[in-house]
C-alpha cells in the first residue's frame, strides 16, 4: 500500500511538472496541441493523488502500523469511522488532503475555464500547478505520509480525543478545502496578468471562484465555531485564537474582494485594485496554512505541530514577491477606463467597504504578530486575547453593518441626497424605533442597542426593496409569489447578496446577543439538589459511569424547570481518556430562538457531588441558522442566469459595453 | 461636502434634520438609561460577575491561549479562587491583575496593558484606519478629477493611455495650487497642454 502511495505521489509531481512546463512552452511556441496536452495532464493529477489518498486510507483500514503516520494517528481500538478524521489529524495527511483537493479544483477550473477564460487558461494552469507541485514536493521530500518505521509497533498511538466529534468530520476538511480554494481565484487573476489579458475577461470566473472559496472557508469557520461551542466546553464559539484568526483573515479579505469585483463587473473600474486584493487574500490563506502547520504563536489548535511552518512561510514570501512583480509589470495596462464620478456613489461606498474589511484584516494580523514584536523589542511575550479584538474590531464591524444597511441603496455613478433620503427614510426610522423599543424593554447596554438598531436598519432596507419590487411587478399582473420569484431571478447577484446580508445580520444578532447578555454560573450539586440560574431551575438527578475500551464516560442527568414547568431532562457528558490524560466534554444544550441553556459538566467529586457550569447564551441559535442562509444567498448569486438572459438584456444595465456583454452572455 | 450648498427650505433637509435630532435624543436616552441601571450597590451576584470578568482577563499559565475562565485545569481553578478571595477582601480589579502580573509577567493578562511600549498595539489600528481613510479620500478626489478631465465617457482608449500622465500632471498641479489657493483645478488639467509630453 505504502509503495503504491509513494509511486502515485511521484507520478503526481511528474504530471504537475509536465503540465506547468507544457502550458508555458505551448504558449511560447504557439502550439495549441502542447497546451492541450498540458491541460490534459492537469486532469490526471486528481487521479494520481486519488490513488495516493486511497492507499493511505487502505493503510489505515489494514492497521499497517509500519507506516509511521498510521501508527501515530490510529490504533486497533479506534472505530473505523474515525479513519476519516485520523487521515488529516497530522501534517502529512492534511498535506495530502490539501493537494488532492487542489488537484480536483484545478481540473474543474480547466474544465469550466475552457469557455470563459480561454486565452489566459494556460497561464492560470501554470500558477495552479506551481502551487500543487509545492504541496506534493513537500510531501515527497519533507513530510511523507508513507514514511516507514524500522520496527513495526504492535499498536498505534490512537487519535486525539478532541477530534472525536461529529464536527471534526467536516470542520477541518472544509476549512482546508476553503483555504486551498483561494489558490483558484488567485491563479485566474494571475493568469490574466501574466498573459496580458488585463481587461475584464477574468472577472466573471474570478468572481465565481472567489465566492466559492469564500463560502467554503466561511462554512469551515462556522463549523469550527459549532464544534468549539458543543465540545470545547467553555460556552463560547470564537476565542480570537491565532489559528482561528488565521482562517478569519483570508475570509475577510475575500469578502472585500467579492464586493469590489462587482464594481469591475458592472462598471469596469478597480481593475488594478481587484488583482492586488486577490493576491493579498491568497497571501493570507498561505499565512493561515503557515500558522496551522506549527507557526510561532501558541494556540489551542496546535494538533499537528512541526517546523514545517517555515517552509510555508518561505513559499508565501516567494508567492507574494513574484505576484507583485507580475502585478507591477502589468501596472500600466491596469488603468481603469472610467473614473469615479462622485464621492456619493455605489462605487465610492464599495471603496469604504474595502477599507473597513482590510482594516479588520490588518488589526487581526497585528494582534497575531504583536506577541513576536513585543518579544523582540521588549523581551516580554504579551498575550493578545479576545478583549483586544472585541474592542478594536467590534466598532469596525458595527460600521460595516451600517454600511451594509446604506450602501446597497446608493445608486451607481452618482447619487443625489434626495435618492438617499427616499431610500433610507423608512429604514432609518425603523432602526430608531427598534432601538427605542429595546431600551424600553430593558436592553440598556449602549453597544448592544446600537448593534441591534443597525441590524434593524439592514433588514428594513432589504425588506423595503423586496416589497417594493414585488409590488411593482404585481401591478403588472403577476401574482405575489411569481412577482417575488421573478424579482430575485431578474438580478441574482444583487438579490443573492441581499440574502447573504440577511444571513450576516443573523450572525451579528447571535454574536451581539451572546456577548452582551451572556449569563454564567458555576454550581455544585448533590444528587437530588437543585439550583437557580437566571429563571431556570436545574436539578441534578444523578450520574452513571461507563467504562469503554479507551475511555471512561461519565454521564449526568439533570432536569430543567422554569417557573415549575418541567422543560426536559438533559445529559451533559464528560469522557476521560487515560492514554492522553485528557477529558472531552459534551455540553447539554437546550436551544431556543430566544436563548440557549448550556450545561457543561465540570468535575464529578468523590462525595457524589458534581460541578456544573451553566451558561445562558441569548440568540446563539441564529448563528447556526445564518450558515445555511449564507449558502442559499451564494447559490442565488451564482446560479447561471441563462433563462432570464433576454429579459435582462432588454433592461438598461448601466455597465460598460464589455461588462454588460459578459453579464448577458 | 455638497450638503452645505443645499437651501434651508428644501423639505428633504427638514426631515433629515428631524431624523438627526431623533437619533441624538435616542442616543442620549440610551446613555442615560445605561447609567441609571449601573448605579447599584454590590451584591453577591455582582461580586461573582466581577470575578467572572476578571477570570476572562487572565490567561491560564499552562494552557496555550485559554483564559482561566475557559480552562478546566487545576491551576486555573486555583487562580479563580484567589480572584474571589481577593475580591471578598475588597481588592480592586487592577490590584488583582497587578498581583498576577507580579508573579507571571504581563503575558498573564488577556488584554495587552494600555501603557508603555504596549500602547503601540492600541495606537496602530486607529492610525491605520485614519491613514487608510486619508488615502481613500485622496483616491476618490483624484479619480473624480480624472473623471472631469476625461473628454467623453465612451472614448476610453485614448484617455486610458493618457491616464498615467493625466494623474501625474494632476498631482503636480494639486501640489502647486495647494500652497496658494484651494479653489482652482475644478476643470482638471487641459489635455492639450501635455500632449507634447506624451510623445
Amino acid at each position: 500500500m505504502a509503495d503504491l502511495g509513494n509511486i502515485s505521489l511521484l507520478l503526481a509531481l511528474a504530471l504537475g511538472i509536465y503540465s506547468a512546463t507544457g502550458s508555458m512552452l505551448g504558449v511560447w511556441q504557439k502550439s495549441p496541441q502542447l497546451v492541450q496536452s498540458a491541460l490534459n495532464a492537469t486532469y490526471l493529477t486528481p487521479l494520481a493523488l486519488g490513488v495516493a489518498t486511497a492507499s493511505l486510507v487502505g493503510a489505515f483500514v489494514s492497521n499497517d502500523f509500519q507506516v509511521e503516520y498510521v501508527a501515530a494517528h490510529s490504533s486497533l481500538a479506534m472505530d473505523t469511522q474515525y479513519i476519516w478524521v485520523a487521515f488529516y489529524a497530522g501534517n502529512e495527511g492534511s498535506l495530502l488532503f490539501i493537494a488532492f483537493a487542489l488537484s480536483m479544483m484545478s481540473a474543474l477550473v480547466i474544465f469550466f475555464g475552457s469557455r470563459t477564460i480561454q486565452a489566459s487558461l494556460p497561464h492560470t494552469n501554470l500558477v495552479l500547478m506551481i502551487v500543487l507541485m509545492f504541496f506534493v514536493a513537500v510531501m515527497i521530500f519533507l513530510a511523507n505520509p508513507f514514511a516507514r518505521l524500522d520496527i513495526i509497533p504492535l499498536d498505534g498511538q490512537g487519535i486525539n480525543p478532541l477530534l472525536r466529534h461529529p464536527g471534526m468530520f467536516i470542520h477541518p476538511p472544509v476549512l482546508m478545502t476553503g483555504l486551498i480554494t483561494f489558490a483558484v481565484p488567485f491563479a485566474i487573476a494571475m493568469g490574466a496578468l501574466i498573459s496580458g489579458k488585463t481587461g475584464d475577461e477574468w472577472v466573471d470566473a474570478g468572481r465565481t471562484w472567489g465566492i466559492i472559496a469564500w463560502i467554503i472557508l466561511g462554512a469551515g469557520n462556522l463549523l469550527g465555531m459549532w464544534w468549539a461551542y458543543t465540545i470545547l466546553g467553555w460556552g463560547g464559539y470564537w476565542g480570537w485564537d491565532p489559528v482561528e484568526n488565521s482562517s478569519f483573515m483570508p475570509w475577510i479579505v475575500m469578502t472585500a474582494f467579492i464586493h469590489s469585483i462587482m464594481v469591475q463587473k458592472r462598471r469596469g473600474m478597480f481593475r488594478m485594485w481587484n488583482p492586488a486584493l486577490i493576491i493579498i487574500a491568497f497571501g493570507f490563506a498561505q499565512f493561515g496554512m503557515f500558522i496551522n502547520r506549527g507557526g510561532p504563536v501558541p494556540s489551542v489548535h496546535s494538533f499537528g505541530q512541526s517546523t514545517l511552518g517555515w517552509i510555508f512561510l518561505l513559499f508565501m514570501g516567494l508567492t507574494m514577491v513574484s505576484s507583485f512583480c507580475v502585478f507591477f509589470m502589468r501596472y500600466s495596462s491596469l488603468k481603469s477606463t472610467r473614473n469615479l464620478e462622485s464621492a456619493l456613489s455605489r462605487e465610492a461606498a464599495f471603496l469604504v467597504n474595502n477599507l473597513l474589511f482590510l482594516t479588520i484584516a490588518f488589526v487581526t494580523l497585528w494582534g497575531v504578530i504583536y506577541p513576536l514584536i513585543s518579544d523582540i523589542f521588549q523581551g516580554e511575550i504579551i498575550t493578545v486575547g479576545a478583549p483586544f479584538y472585541n474592542q478594536v474590531n467590534g466598532p469596525l464591524f458595527l460600521l460595516l453593518i451600517f454600511l451594509m444597511g446604506v450602501a446597497p441603496f446608493i445608486p451607481w455613478q452618482h447619487a443625489s441626497w434626495l435618492n438617499l433620503y427616499r431610500a433610507l427614510m423608512m429604514p432609518v426610522v425603523s432602526a430608531i424605533a427598534v432601538a427605542v423599543i429595546l431600551v424600553l424593554a430593558g436592553v440598556t447596554k449602549p453597544w448592544a442597542v446600537i448593534a441591534f438598531g443597525l441590524c434593524a436598519l439592514v433588514v428594513a432596507g432589504i425588506l423595503r426593496e423586496w416589497v417594493r419590487g414585488a409590488l411593482s411587478r404585481h401591478k403588472r399582473g403577476e401574482s405575489y409569489p411569481v412577482a417575488f420569484a421573478r424579482l430575485i431571478a431578474g438580478n441574482r447577484p444583487r438579490y443573492g447578496g441581499y440574502v447573504a446580508h440577511l444571513a450576516i445580520v443573523l450572525l451579528a444578532l447571535g454574536i451581539a446577543g451572546s456577548s452582551f447578555y451572556e449569563v454564567q454560573r458555576d454550581i455544585v450539586l448533590s444528587p437530588g439538589e437543585s439550583a437557580d440560574v437566571g429563571d431556570y431551575t436545574i436539578k441534578y438527578v444523578g450520574a452513571n459511569a461507563l467504562e469503554r475500551a479507551d475511555r471512561t464516560e461519565a454521564r449526568a442527568e439533570v432536569q430543567v424547570f422554569r417557573e415549575d414547568n418541567f422543560l426536559g431532562s438533559y445529559y451533559p457528558q464528560r469522557d476521560f481518556y487515560p492514554a492522553f490524560n485528557m477529558a472531552s466534554t459534551k455540553a447539554a444544550i437546550r436551544s431556543t430562538p430566544i436563548e440557549d441553556l448550556y450545561i457543561i459538566p465540570g468535575e464529578f467529586l468523590e462525595d457524589g457531588r458534581a460541578i456544573f457550569r451553566v451558561h445562558i447564551n441569548p440568540l446563539v441559535m441564529w448563528i447556526w441558522i445564518a450558515g445555511p442562509l449564507l449558502f442559499l444567498g451564494v447559490i442565488v448569486a451564482l446560479w447561471p442566469q441563462k433563462e432570464v438572459a433576454t429579459a435582462y438584456a432588454r433592461r438598461p444595465s448601466g455597465g460598460t459595453a464589455a461588462s454588460s456583454g459578459i453579464v448577458t452572455k | 461636502m455638497d450638503t452645505v450648498t443645499i437651501e434651508r427650505n428644501n423639505p428633504t433637509w427638514k426631515v433629515l434634520l428631524t431624523l438627526t435630532l431623533i437619533a441624538v435624543i435616542a442616543v442620549l436616552f440610551i446613555i442615560v438609561a445605561g447609567c441609571a441601571s449601573s448605579s447599584k450597590t454590590l451584591s453577591q451576584d455582582d461580586l461573582e460577575a466581577m470575578a467572572q470578568g476578571i477570570d476572562k482577563g487572565l490567561m491560564c499559565p499552562v494552557c496555550p491561549s485559554e483564559t482561566i475562565d475557559q480552562s478546566q485545569v487545576q491551576i486555573a481553578n486555583q487562580m479563580q479562587m484567589i480572584v474571589r478571595e481577593k475580591l471578598a477582601e475588597g481588592e480592586s480589579q487592577d490590584e488583582i491583575f497587578q498581583f498576577f502580573v507580579d508573579r507571571y509577567g504581563a503575558g498573564i493578562l488577556a488584554e495587552p496593558p494600555k501603557s508603555g511600549f504596549n500602547l503601540l498595539i492600541w495606537i496602530i489600528p486607529p492610525m491605520v484606519l485614519l491613514l487608510g481613510s486619508g488615502v481613500l479620500t485622496m483616491i476618490v478626489l483624484a479619480m473624480r478629477r480624472g473623471h472631469h478631465g476625461q473628454v467623453e465617457e465612451e472614448l476610453p482608449t485614448a484617455s486610458a493611455d493618457m491616464e498615467p500622465y493625466l494623474s501625474a500632471v494632476d498631482q503636480e498641479i494639486r501640489r502647486l495650487t495647494q500652497e496658494s489657493t484651494r479653489d482652482t483645478t475644478k476643470d482638471g488639467p487641459n489635455i492639450q497642454s501635455f500632449e507634447g509630453k506624451v510623445e
